[in-house]
């Protein structure tokens, strides 16, 4: 009786618990999740709404990308769902007021993406602003932009419809934007691992004083990293106009939450110099499924947001409370 | 004093990830002793403290505390049992009063809601008397005062916890010669007042002045307790290391023909003015001065940390505009002073601290890293250096101060640089450390690289240079060579006592 109890102290003991939760913080989360939903609705765990859910998380999870890149340097920008704006609405308008093709088309969204990064960075690196106030009044600019251009209508036609293969088609027998999803996360993460762009980003997050005097251009790598973030959240704008099939000023929306959401719950470290991307990756398709989840039960928007405010409050703190664990 | 110890370390093992830190350490305190433990970095004299101060729990044995087993689980623990720690770095509320950081958790209360400010002023005003520094006001803000003012605030609050054991992490090493002094009245009027004193120093000086016994640990164990008077400082040093102390290094290389590195009328800064020097190769030029003298400046704007306003630098005969890159590509290398936030990357493996500056050179086609050849380069300077760690794979935190200083000075090595500017290479690190620190930088000039130290240890720069420079308020006092330089000499021009062109 005594051994049993003793047994079940051990594995019920709270310190335990909080490192086993800490780690894998929303991944335990994430799992019960899952189960929850599996029992309690009948439509989650089909395979169809399994690529649903992914299909969703796709373009987020590409943003996210771009801004893991920006929290790595300790930093953060709060303009990348209004340049995937301004990329989306450029996309309608080269292909439905220009006629532009496709493939043309792309480069152009790519090109303008770059740009706008560009312009995140050398107002960073050579005015010396705030990174974050930098972003913040990119964000203003660029959306007031979209609307001036679109003057807030939305752009749709049937020049949109060669797109339609990025956002339904299906290569090996997987959808689209999974594929594209999974490949850029690939790439990314052997940019991080194994090239010295990615030794120089997780250098200059540590410790940019250290890394300048180190020899590394400090102000070139986090110009690139903004014009990288700026390519990749253009290229979102250009998934999801394949998605919905049009364009407009409000189609980056609600993109802001998730994306830093993503980084974050995926355990990058706000102080920079410290990340996983495929855990960027994972709270993504998290973050969508408890969307998903929430639809699915039928619970209002509102409520949604309560929701999704405390799992990103709850998962930091466990986090939190197994850092100061380990350190004492 | 009673016959039964203040403290006793019994079989003490304590091991990080992989380090072991403590073996098997057996030793005692004396009740009322002042206790002198010396060891270079990494001996385990920081763990000993952290043991004693709860922050950490030996792995196995016991310490007895006036005899019963003290198993601290948080440094609360500690205190109650009266020991009360002072750490290098303070800890200390910077914008809060003086009163109210002794205070701190322990402030007096009328009916237990209204602080009493007053009781808590006069308290502290008679605390300050006491280790007389009365001109200390209760109520200034402790970001205020001198550092050697602080401490008696860290002091003052040992005081008040009623501690009858004190520790102290290397208390002199922030202060200057009179705050040392004040330091050690205070010392002795606590050892007079009963209280034992652990004093844990660099300094064999000091501790022959101050300490009744001393304790030598060498690579975590325990190698000898004895009263000073048993020990010689030949004998101490020998214990230390372990080994006897290189004879005189001073047998300079010789100096090439071949200037590397000019500056003619360099204005840099706020400070720095008309600063005009070569250095051939092979040669140590030291920079001595007193701080706020321009030595530091003088590095930061060879290297592009600070503007360069007029004058020129010449590196390798060529005119060179200062930047840490273009500097690196040119062969200039620059181990800054401050190596925890200038010059290592904390959160980083060992191996790519080593690489930071080379990884074009460790690089593939399209900018991959050859991740093998990183690995083999920070294994020869890891050996070379001799750095004491569980592989290079390991965060350069895990290190000891001492061998995170040789990472920082691996990575300027890795660079095969002609030119190496090197910032109190040797601050903050212990005996036996700096001595092979010494052994590499005659090797480096032997290999005929051209050396800038610049340094605040006087003995150090007439150890190992050429020439040495002397500043002044920004401006060089003279140039002495090897027959002209004496520590009396170099520190009279620093102060301006004599001149020299």
């Amino acid at each position: 009786m005594r051994n049993t109890q003793a047994a079940l102290g051990g594995i019920l003991s709270s310190r335990r618990w909080i490192n086993i939760l800490g780690e894998q913080g929303f991944v335990v989360i994430f799992v019960l999740w899952l189960l929850f939903l599996t029992f309690t609705t009948r439509s989650f765990a089909t395979l169809d709404n399994v690529s649903t859910v992914l299909r969703q998380a796709a373009i987020i999870a590409i943003v996210a990308i771009g801004e893991h890149f920006i929290v790595l340097l300790g930093t953060m920008d709060v303009s990348l769902p209004s340049i995937l704006t301004v990329g989306g609405v450029f996309t309608g308008a080269l292909m439905v007021n220009a006629h532009v093709p496709a493939l043309p088309a792309v480069l152009c969204v790519l090109a303008l993406g770059g740009l706008l990064g560009l312009a995140n960075g050398a107002i960073v690196t050579r005015l010396k602003i705030n990174p974050i106030i930098t972003t913040l009044g990119m964000m203003y600019i660029l959306s007031g932009i979209a609307f001036v251009y679109t003057k807030g209508r939305t752009i749709y036609g049937d020049a949109l419809a060669p797109m339609d293969f990025l956002a339904r088609g299906k290569l090996l027998g997987i959808s689209a934007p999974i594929l594209i999803m999974f490949v850029l996360y690939v790439i990314f993460h052997l940019v991080l691992r194994y090239t010295r762009f990615g030794a120089r980003v997780f250098a200059a997050g540590n410790n940019e004083k250290a890394s300048w005097l180190a020899g590394i251009k400090t102000s070139r790598v986090k110009q690139n990293v903004f014009m990288l973030a700026g390519v990749l959240a253009a290229f979102a704008g250009f998934m999801q106009v394949a998605r919905q099939g049009s364009a407009s000023a409000s189609m980056g929306d609600d993109f802001l939450f998730p994306v830093l959401t993503a980084v974050v719950l995926g355990g990058t470290s706000l102080s920079g110099g410290k990340g996983k991307i495929f855990n960027t990756l994972i709270a993504s398709i998290f973050l969508m499924t408890i969307k998903n989840g929430m639809i699915l039960l039928d619970l209002s928007i509102y409520i949604q947001k309560i929701i999704q405010g405390a799992i990103l409050i709850l998962a930091l703190s466990l986090d939190r409370l197994r850092t100061a664990k380990g350190a004492s | 004093m009673s016959a039964e110890p203040h403290v006793r370390f019994q079989a003490v093992s304590k091991s990080y990830t992989g380090v072991q830190a403590l073996k098997d350490v057996t030793f005692d305190i004396a009740r009322g002793e002042l206790h002198a433990i010396v060891g270079e970095n990494g001996a385990g004299k920081s763990t000993l403290i952290k043991l004693l101060a709860g922050a950490v729990m030996p792995d196995s044995g016991t310490i007895l505390v006036k005899g019963t087993p003290f198993f601290p689980r948080s440094p609360k623990d500690s205190l109650r049992a009266g020991i009360s720690t002072i750490y290098q770095v303070f800890n200390l509320l910077p914008d809060q009063s003086v009163a109210r950081n002794i205070f701190l958790g322990k402030e007096p209360a009328a009916g237990g809601v209204w602080l009493a400010e007053r009781q808590m002023m006069e308290k502290t005003s008679a605390m300050l008397a006491t280790l007389d520094a009365s001109h200390v006001s209760p109520r200034a803000a402790v970001r205020s005062l001198r550092v050697g003012e602080q401490q008696i605030v860290e002091i003052a609050k040992a005081l008040l916890n009623n501690a009858e054991l004190l520790v102290m992490d290397e208390p002199t090493s922030t202060l200057n010669r009179a705050e040392v002094d004040a330091l050690f009245r205070n010392i002795r009027m606590l050892r007079q007042k009963g209280v034992t004193i652990l004093y844990i120093s660099h300094h064999l000086d000091e501790v022959f002045e101050l300490a009744d016994s001393v304790t030598v640990m060498r690579d975590g164990r325990h190698i000898r307790t004895s009263p000073v008077s048993g020990y010689t400082r030949e004998s101490m040093i020998f214990d230390m290391i372990g080994r006897e102390v290189p004879a005189d290094l001073s047998a300079a290389a010789p100096v090439e023909e071949k200037v590397l590195l000019e500056a003619r009328g360099l204005c840099a800064g706020t400070l720095l003015k008309d600063v005009s020097f070569s250095i051939r190769a092979g040669e140590i030029l030291a920079v001595a001065g007193l701080s706020g003298s321009g030595k530091t400046e003088l590095a930061k704007a060879l290297f592009g940390e600070i503007p360069v306003n007029a004058g020129s630098i010449l590196l390798k005969g060529r005119q060179f505009h200062p930047s840490p890159s273009g500097a690196i590509e040119r062969g200039m290398i620059y181990l800054p002073e401050d190596r925890k936030n200038d010059g290592l990357l904390s959160e980083q493996s060992i191996k790519r601290n080593i690489v930071l500056s080379i990884l074009p050179r460790i690089s593939r086609k399209l900018g991959i890293l050859n991740l093998r050849q990183e690995k083999r380069v920070a294994e020869k300077h890891v050996q070379a250096l001799s750095i004491k760690t569980a592989g290079t794979g390991m965060p350069v935190d895990s290190l000891s101060g001492g061998n995170q200083q040789k990472v920082a000075l691996a990575r300027c090595l890795a660079a095969d640089p002609e030119v190496l500017i090197l910032a109190e290479p040797t601050q903050g690190i212990d005996i036996g450390v700096k001595f092979e620190l010494y052994q590499f930088i005659m090797d480096q000039s032997r290999k005929g690289r051209a050396i800038l130290l610049v340094s605040s240890e006087i003995a150090e720069i007439v150890r190992l240079s050429h020439r040495v420079m002397v500043m002044r308020e920004g401006r060089i006092a003279a140039i002495l060579d090897r027959a002209q330089m004496s520590q009396e000499r170099i520190l009279a021009v620093a102060l301006g006592v004599e001149t020299q062109s």
